[in-house]
């Protein structure tokens, strides 16, 4: 009876120590990594950037993303200029309908979204409505199946009013 | 000789409570012999089926969570999900003690043990990304009855035979369900080629021109 107890309890310990030391995977988006904003079209009322931001399975097991989008920032009562509106879709399987196809990401490997950021104007012209414009975080979540339980995080990408204008200078922007 | 020809028919997505053989009549039914045998893919079978699952709405329990461990990263029971959906289909006891004679299997040097005390289903299971949008969010079964299915395929279009299969793109053809006098092997052989296309090309229905009359040549010669 002492040998079954025992030889069962080694057998519990031997498992506990395989699953700690095979771990899981681990996502990171590499926010400060992400490319320069880029005007992708400018119209009378709409302004569309785009960012490229990479991210990693830095695990040790291979992961799912189940879903991922983005969220803009952007509360009436900070800028009411402009109204946004933010999609992203994988940079290696390009889509346009803000839907994106659960990935295997297999473990030390990475890939990379690209986020697209439309403003549009309230008002007039979009340039003049972003002139005054404030920095605007964009979080991206995603939800992640692995070994374990599936769970949702995000990370946050910061898009100053900087850069914006910046993107913006060489169609012109009206200060 | 009768050549026997394969013929993918493009369909719109499936979604559970389509009826797979209604599905046939409405895209493929004019062009449907008495010689011909048709085959439908097992996973959109099963999806017409309802016989998916989301992880959010599962809990796998601990012996679940454990036992994914020991699979192999690529398997589709490698997340605690995909391994609970084995045990929700073939019971929770018989995949446990599947997974333990594998591994003993394992340890002498023979492969496939799990899999085939398992049960049937624990082979058939898609995890998350397996379909193509919107299952790729979605643990996706093996079909129920597959002979059933085949059978009511053959007797609504009055061809030849009918078929449920699981194909891929790495030359791997398994017939799940046939209806009566259909030789599975013959039909795997007949479809080791993926003629169901990737999942993108949506052509979950195959209509294999000829099959009987170049059976029967073949029989004959």
């Amino acid at each position: 009876m002492l040998f079954l107890f025992i030889a069962a309890l080694a057998v519990a310990v031997a498992l506990w120590l395989f699953v700690a030391r095979q771990g899981d995977a681990a996502f990171e988006f590499l926010v400060d990594q992400r490319t320069d904003l880029n005007l992708e079209e400018l119209t009378g009322d709409k302004a569309v950037f785009s960012t490229v931001v990479p991210f990693v399975n830095k695990g040790t097991q291979d992961g799912t993303i189940m879903d991922c989008f983005p969220r803009p920032l952007l509360p009436q009562e900070q800028y009411d200029a402009a109204a946004v509106s933010a999609r992203l879709e994988l940079e290696t399987r390009r889509r346009d309908d803000g839907y994106f196809e659960a990935l295997i990401v297999p473990k030390t490997t990475g890939n990379a979204v690209i986020v697209t950021v439309t403003f549009t104007a309230k008002r007039g012209d979009i340039r003049q409505a972003l002139a005054a414009m404030v920095d605007m975080p964009v979080e991206i979540y995603f939800q992640v199946v692995a070994r374990g339980k599936w769970y949702v995080s995000k990370q946050r990408v910061m898009m100053t009013a900087a850069e914006i204008a910046a993107a913006l200078a060489p169609a012109g922007v009206r200060q | 000789m009768a050549i026997v020809e394969l013929i993918p028919v493009k369909t719109r997505i499936l979604t559970p409570g389509d009826d797979i053989v209604a599905t046939i009549a409405a895209y493929a039914g004019d062009n449907i012999g008495p010689d011909d045998v048709v085959s439908v893919a097992e996973s959109v079978v099963a999806i017409t089926q309802g016989r998916i699952v989301r992880p959010e709405d599962m809990d796998p329990c601990f012996l679940a969570k454990l036992l994914c461990r020991l699979v192999p990263q690529k398997g589709s029971l490698s997340s605690a999900y995909g391994m609970q959906a084995a045990m929700d289909a073939e019971g929770k006891w018989r995949v446990a003690w599947a997974m333990v004679m594998g591994i003993l299997a394992k340890l002498v040097g023979r492969s496939g043990v799990f899999y085939e005390m398992a049960g049937e289903q624990a082979a058939l299971i898609d995890d998350v990304t397996g379909t193509m949008p919107p299952f790729d969010k979605h643990i996706v079964y093996g079909p129920a009855d597959p002979n059933g299915v085949a059978e009511a395929i053959k007797t609504r279009f009055g061809c030849h035979g009918g078929a449920v299969a699981d194909v891929n793109d790495l030359k791997r053809a398994a017939i799940l369900g046939v209806s009566a006098g259909l030789n599975p092997a013959n039909l795997a052989q007949i479809l080791i080629d993926n003629p169901f296309g990737n999942a993108s090309q949506r052509t979950p229905i195959v209509i294999i021109k000829n099959y009987a009359q170049a059976a029967q040549e073949l029989a004959t010669a």
